[in-house]
């Protein structure tokens, strides 16, 4: 017996949830970033489901591009996570916070 | 029989996910992302998305998490709390939590979508419908995407790059 | 050229020229003095072509329109016109020329001869308005002049404050004036002097009391009445030139000339009012005067007596008689003006009359003019001033016993103070280095006077020598016949020997006012019936004003600009840009925190939760 969409669905959002609290509470850079990968993930998985259950392959074709987006950004992301350990010496959020009014 | 092989991988993505948010250490952040990665993937499969599957474990699993791995190790930071709550904050991470628990109660039950529909027998992952729809419809998109990883790779170049004294070229 | 173009040439000639003067001539005294002397001869010489050829005329352009409300500028050249355009000609001629000498090491000449030439232009205005916006208007141009012109040597700080008096104590009046022409707009809907005469004419002018009592309020502030007469006297910090022309001769007739215009308006109980603010203005003005050491503020005061004189003779009825006695006054009081500035320039500018005597025989051209003066002031039977007198001594006997009395007495002092004034600047022994070395002015000082003293001789006799289009303003005058001829007639010889011969007596040619040492009461009563005005403005500003501006400004400042501007609307800004500030934390869990808010609500939103 096949899951049903439904279930497929809360599945993702949970994933997506849990990305989310990683966001929210972590303080080291890095593991805010992995965070958003699983976010990403979640996402994907939720398009597979989704174009599965119509019928068709086009979801899948959009995981492609998804993940390419994603590897690139992830290559641009970590290149300025490193400029800026450079430049203050410190990864943790909450000591980066020069915007403070 | 496939819905207890749903279970297994969803709770095992979803206890990996708590490990990656939940643990003190990056490291084992990284190595949980990979098993969570590995659980998305067999469900991927399991949606008969096979390819998918693998490109998954390949290149994010292979590619993007070893980038992680490699940067955590060198920047190798630490110490410190791993997280901390602000009174103002958790008040707000509640209410919003209510708010997304009520949607998503209000999807499962007055949400209309399909129930189960098996997936559409003649879908399988055929590499050749994939490419051939890649090279047809998707060609903007592609395109687009190959000078999305070429500035990406330009962009890395430039961050990179030391800052030099004028005097020392 | 007809009459209207004439006299719009002697309307802007003078403006011509003061504007040559601020734009080129401010550094060249000379060219200044001789380019404004040269417009006062045009004017001078196109009024009296226009006085004695007859020409009259109307015209008027539109010049602002509010929908269905319009101002006009216009010309009304008639009889009236004409003979206050001959008066401020000739005045203003003499003036100029009189000014050429002794304004001539003045270092601020331009200046002076600029602010004549406006003078002359803002006059002419006034006499040549056809309704009464434009009249306002040039009423107000002439105020400015006169406030230029008396704060010439500004350095001095009593003329730059007798400046400010006379431009605030004449708006104060124009106040007055304004709100009359408002009423007089709104209840016959137009203030046009033709179609009131028109209004007047076809039975439905709307008369009411407000209307002349308002518009006279503007002749109690340009004609120095009470309770404004205040300024006067001060503005002779002017220079005597300026004195003679617009604070002797024409500026301030300019009331009785605006009364004369809107005659039409008048009813019985705004002309008893007008009569008594006259007559008592003229009683009052007569009484300082007698106590005065400073020669032109005893000029001053007699001005200010005739003109209550005027208005007296207006308010009785007559306005031949106010404008008979506003022509000759013009010719005699400027004669003693200029006369008295000639004494001046002889005496090294010493104004003190107790610092000068025996004059006679140093200056006796200024000498034989100026008795020429003051026996036309006086009334002596012949010459100008009697005539006008007498017809206004007759309008008051047959008006009214209690203002004839009034001008009566008025009438023997203005004989006490002015012989008075004679005696002590001209006879006796010189009483001080500079009077004892007084020699006479150039030519520029002694034609003029030549000139009014001729005028002040033959003026009084309209019917003979007036130009016939000017008799007919003075058509109207009272003339008495039989008993009544021979009560005025005797009435004004009594006068004239009583005045005179007790001032001539009484007075001894000493340093000190004999007044003063015989009478020291009187002198008191007389000097404080002279300060009290000051002094009760004084206090009403100190105390009334003062208070009333404090309280307005507190409110204005502290509780409106403190209080709710600052406080309440600024204040509340200022909360709201604080609270604002604290979102920028500039940690970036922060920021995630307010999207993961507002993707729930969005989430809501869509859901149909929210």
């Amino acid at each position: 017996m096949t899951p049903s969409l439904n279930a497929y669905v809360i599945l993702s959002a949970a994933l997506f949830a849990i990305g989310f609290l990683g966001v929210l509470i972590r303080r080291n850079t890095l593991v805010i970033y992995m965070c958003l990968e699983l976010m990403l993930g979640a996402a994907t998985l939720a398009l597979v489901a989704f174009s599965r259950f119509n019928g068709t392959e086009d979801g899948d074709i959009f995981v492609f591009f998804i993940l390419t987006v994603a590897a690139a950004e992830v290559a641009v992301g970590l290149a300025i996570i490193v400029a800026l350990f450079r430049l203050r010496q410190t990864i943790q959020v909450d000591e980066l916070d020069s915007l403070k009014r | 029989m496939e819905s207890i092989a749903f279970v297994i991988l969803s709770a095992l993505t979803l206890a990996c996910a708590l490990g990656v948010v939940l643990g003190k250490n990056a490291v084992n952040g990284a190595m949980c992302m990979l098993l969570c990665l590995a659980g998305i993937a067999g469900l991927f499969v399991q949606l008969r998305a096979f390819l998918l599957a693998f490109v998954l474990i390949l290149v994010y699993g292979g590619a993007v998490v070893m980038l992680f791995l490699f940067i955590v190790m060198l920047l190798d930071m630490q110490g410190g709390q791993p997280w901390r709550f602000r009174r103002a904050q958790v008040v707000g991470t509640l209410v919003s939590a209510a708010l997304l628990i009520c949607g998503l109660n209000l999807l499962t039950v007055r949400g209309r979508l399909p129930s189960p529909v098996p997936p559409a027998a003649g879908v399988g992952s055929s590499l050749s419908y994939y490419a051939y729809q890649l090279f047809t419809t998707y060609m903007l998109p592609t395109q687009v995407i190959g000078f999305l990883l070429l500035i990406a790779m330009l962009g890395v170049i430039v961050l990179s790059r030391r800052h030099r004294d004028p005097a020392d070229s | 050229m007809d009459a209207v173009n004439t006299a719009l040439f002697c309307l802007l000639v003078p403006l011509a020229s003061a504007a040559l003067i601020l734009l080129f001539l401010r550094r060249a005294g000379g060219a200044a003095a001789a380019l404004s002397t040269l417009a006062a001869t045009a004017v001078a010489a196109a009024a009296l072509d226009l006085a004695f050829s007859g020409a009259r005329g109307h015209a008027s352009w539109e010049w602002i329109r509010f929908g269905s409300f319009a101002i006009s500028i216009g010309v009304r050249f008639d009889d009236l016109a004409a003979l206050m355009l001959g008066i401020v000609g000739v005045v203003g001629l003499c003036v100029h020329v009189f000014s050429l000498g002794y304004m001539h090491e003045d270092p601020a000449r331009p200046r002076y001869f600029g602010g004549l030439s406006i003078f002359m232009c803002s006059m002419i205005g006034i006499v040549l308005a056809d309704n009464l916006f434009m009249m306002f208007m040039f009423w107000e141009l002439v105020g400015f002049s006169s406030y230029f012109l008396i704060s010439h040597w500004h350095e001095r700080l009593s003329a730059s404050d007798a400046a400010k008096k006379a431009f605030i104590t004449n708006r104060v009046g124009d106040f007055g004036f304004m709100l009359g022409i408002i009423l007089c707009y709104w209840k016959n809907g137009t203030v046009d002097l033709a179609e009131l005469q028109a209004h007047a004419g076809a039975g439905h002018l709307v008369y009411s009391r407000a209307i002349p009592l308002l518009l006279f309020c503007g002749a109690v502030g340009k004609s120095a009445q009470l309770p404004l007469q205040v300024w006067l006297p001060d503005a002779m910090e002017g220079p005597t030139p300026v004195s003679a022309l617009i604070h002797a001769a024409t500026m301030v007739a300019a009331g009785i000339f605006m009364l004369c215009r809107i005659q039409v308006l008048m009813v019985p109980p705004a002309l008893t009012v007008i009569s008594w603010v006259g007559t008592l203005t003229a009683v009052y003005a007569a009484l300082c005067a007698v106590t005065q050491r400073d020669i032109k503020k005893v000029l001053a005061y007699s001005t200010l007596s005739q003109l209550g004189y005027m208005v007296a003779a207006f308010g009785l009825g007559s306005s031949a008689a106010a404008m008979f006695h506003l022509t000759t006054h013009a010719f005699f009081k400027a004669l003693l003006f200029l006369g008295s500035g000639a004494v001046i320039h002889a005496c090294h500018h010493e104004q003190d009359i107790f610092r000068m005597g025996g004059l006679r025989t140093k200056i006796p051209v200024t000498f034989w003019t100026f008795t020429i003066g003051v026996a036309a002031i006086v009334g002596l039977p012949g010459l100008a001033g009697f005539f006008s007198k007498d017809a206004i001594l007759v309008l008051a006997y047959g008006h009214s016993p209690a203002i004839f009395a009034v001008l009566a007495l008025t009438a023997v002092l203005t004989a006490f103070y002015m012989l008075r004034l004679w005696k002590l600047v001209f006879l006796g022994a010189p009483r001080s280095e500079a009077a004892g070395h007084a020699h006479e002015g150039g030519i520029t000082l002694t034609a003029p006077l030549l000139l009014l003293a001729a005028l002040a001789v033959v003026g009084g006799y309209w019917a003979q020598v007036y130009p016939a289009g000017l008799r007919n303003v003075f058509a109207a005058l009272p003339e008495a016949e039989g008993a009544t001829h021979t009560i005025i007639f005797g009435t004004s010889l009594l006068v004239l020997i009583l005045g005179a011969g007790s001032a001539l007596a009484f007075y001894a040619s000493g340093p000190e006012d004999t007044l003063e040492t015989r009478a020291p009461a009187v002198f008191s009563f007389l000097t404080a019936l002279r300060t009290s005005f000051d002094a009760a403005y004084d206090t009403y500003v100190a105390k009334v004003q003062q208070r009333v501006a404090l309280a307005l400004n507190f409110l204005d400042v502290i509780a409106l600009g403190g209080g709710v501007i600052r406080g309440l609307c600024a204040g509340t800004v200022e909360m709201a840009g604080f609270w604002v500030r604290t979102l920028h934390t500039g940690r970036i869990s922060t920021y995630v925190y307010w999207f993961l808010g507002g993707v729930a609500v969005l989430w809501a939103f869509a859901a149909g939760v929210l």
